[in-house]
């Protein structure tokens, strides 16, 4: 059995027919899943200035431009194991560096929420065993977590709820747009204004405490009636949530402190995005955003988007990312400023721009680790085909080595 | 209320709201190859409601330039198979949906990048290519 690596259920039932040390074919991944396990068409060659080099060398180039940066930004980690992100955090302090994730930009304001116990939350064990009311808000799982309802919530069996979605099991879908998920919850799609959420989430609070609510009356109700009734409810949070209420992110901690049989669970996309957060948090008590000045200091302009707007770093090291591709353009043009050191295991628009470049063994594949699931268990990942390429932590522990 | 000069011009413009979304098909082409056509016919497209198709003047499969003070592309029309309520249109989140984003965040590190504002128009220019986005 494999684990995939393709999101942040870290799908630990995959089986694979090897052929040549390349993955020839899977079986139960998804799509994405699936195309991760086959690898990327166009891997990362070792380079320096545009120039092919080996991999010492692009090493060591890495080095000299971190070992000169005033302020260098360590960024990504998202698609790094946990012994990578353990590296990457000790190659921070020793450069009085600022280091942030790419929850810095998703779902951060969440996973923090989590860690600090604000949210009672759960493991997906517990849902597939227990959970009777599922709510997908601002969440197309089926598109970002496509095995999230099949092997954990909407369509299994559980110890508890052996009769599943045909009576035992109710999925409610709140979202700006009618995704594949909120096809799933027939009868059961609440689709909000964009920017809604807000004043969906205070209507709602006001039918939990036995008020009219605002607008859409009778559905608010109904959907209270619902959500006060179950036994085991979860609240499955997308990005989409995330984003449409991030001024105000704790008036989703008051509404999960009215339903008191409800846990709450951030959609976490990119497979180890928590196990960073996790790791950083252990270490300073923050899960993002942090600078190393003798002692870790946190604060929002330390936030990727924010330094490089405000054109406060002068060197980046990216590694488990591809910001991009995933950041908006407009808070790009600092990257051509400045030397960008890339270790990634594929070509990517980054690499493209990149000083430096340093092709990595992709994890769950080439290399094994660890990784931290959504709910936040830890996951072990083996090695499943031989090659010679390094690992993300064997490239930050030979970089640190080169400062 | 100022008069809509944009409908008035050869190629109309119409101002939209664009929200973003995720794709399984094209979060496989993402993980195969992020520069292949694959990629491309996933990412660059834009998706709205028959009403709003017929309110602008646009059809299925026209290319349309999407514009707002941070960018500019040129994507291809699609029809929602869903029933739309109406004033908004849907991107997947890519370098393409990327390139419209604002770099505004009220120094809170997250933009806005479900909430986009943009105009409309048709064009017969290319599609943009991924190279162009990243400026090479």
């Amino acid at each position: 059995m494999v684990t995939c690596t393709g999101c942040a259920l870290l799908c630990e039932d995959i089986e694979v027919v090897i052929e040549n040390d390349r993955i020839k074919e899977s079986r139960n991944a998804c799509r994405r899943g699936a195309a991760r396990l086959r690898g990327c068409k166009n891997r990362l060659a070792p380079s320096f200035n545009k120039m092919q080099t080996d991999i010492d060398t692009a090493i060591k180039k890495a080095a000299e431009i971190l070992k000169n940066a005033k302020s260098p930004m360590l960024f990504g980690w998202s698609n790094s194991t946990c012994e990578a992100q353990v590296k990457g955090i000790q190659l921070a302090k020793k450069l009085n560096a600022s280091i942030d994730d790419t929850s810095s930009f998703c779902q951060g304001l969440l996973i923090e929420r989590v860690l600090k116990k604000k949210f009672r939350t759960c493991s997906l064990e517990d849902v597939r065993n227990m959970a009777d009311v599922l709510v997908y808000w601002g969440s197309d799982a089926q598109d970002s977590q496509p095995r999230h309802l099949s092997r954990f919530s909407v369509f299994p069996r559980g110890e508890s709820r052996q009769r599943g979605y045909e009576e035992d099991r109710l999925a409610i879908a709140i979202d700006v747009r009618e995704s594949n998920t909120a096809k799933i919850c027939k009868g059961h799609f609440y689709r909000i204004p964009l920017k809604g959420d807000r004043e969906f989430i205070l209507a709602l609070m006001d039918a939990l405490s036995g008020k009219v609510p605002k607008y859409d009356a009778k559905r608010i109700l109904e959907l209270a009636g619902i959500m006060k009734k179950a036994e085991f409810g979860v609240l499955f949070a997308g990005i989409g949530l995330t984003y449409s209420i991030k001024e105000d992110i704790d008036i989703l901690v008051s509404l999960a402190d009215m339903l008191p049989n409800f846990h709450v669970m951030p959609m976490v996309g990119h497979y180890n995005m928590r196990g960073f957060n996790e790791a950083l948090f252990k270490e300073t008590g923050f899960i993002n955003r942090v600078k190393f000045e003798g002692k870790p200091v946190h604060d929002n302009k330390y936030a990727v988007v924010e330094v490089l707007k405000a054109k406060s770093i002068d060197a980046l090291l990216i590694t488990g990312s591809d910001p991009l591709s995933s950041l908006p353009r407009s808070v790009l043009p600092h990257l051509s400023s400045i030397p960008v050191i890339c270790i990634d295991p594929c070509v990517t628009l980054t690499s493209k721009i990149a000083a430096v470049t340093i092709p990595a063994a992709a994890s769950g594949l080439e290399c094994g680790g660890s990784a931290v699931r959504m709910d936040g268990k830890v996951i072990e990942m083996s090695k499943v085909v031989e090659n010679s390429y390094l690992t993300d932590a064997q490239i930050l522990t030979r970089l640190m080595e080169g400062l | 209320m100022g008069i809509d000069v944009g409908k008035f011009m050869k190629n109309p413009e119409y101002e939209l709201k664009l929200t973003t979304y995720r794709d399984i098909f094209q979060a496989e082409a993402l993980e195969n190859d992020r520069f292949s056509d694959e990629y491309k016919k996933h990412s660059a497209a834009v998706v709205m409601g028959k009403d709003d198709m017929n309110k602008f003047g646009l059809r299925i499969g026209d290319r349309v330039r999407l514009m707002n003070s941070y960018g500019s592309i040129v994507v291809e029309l699609r029809e929602s198979k869903r029933e739309e309520p109406g004033g908004l249109a849907f991107m997947v989140n890519s370098p393409w949906s990327n390139a419209l984003i604002s770099d505004e965040t009220g120094g809170r590190g997250i933009p806005e990048f479900k909430n986009i504002t943009a105009r409309i128009s048709l064009t017969k220019d290319e599609i943009t290519t991924i190279e162009s986005l990243i400026g090479r």
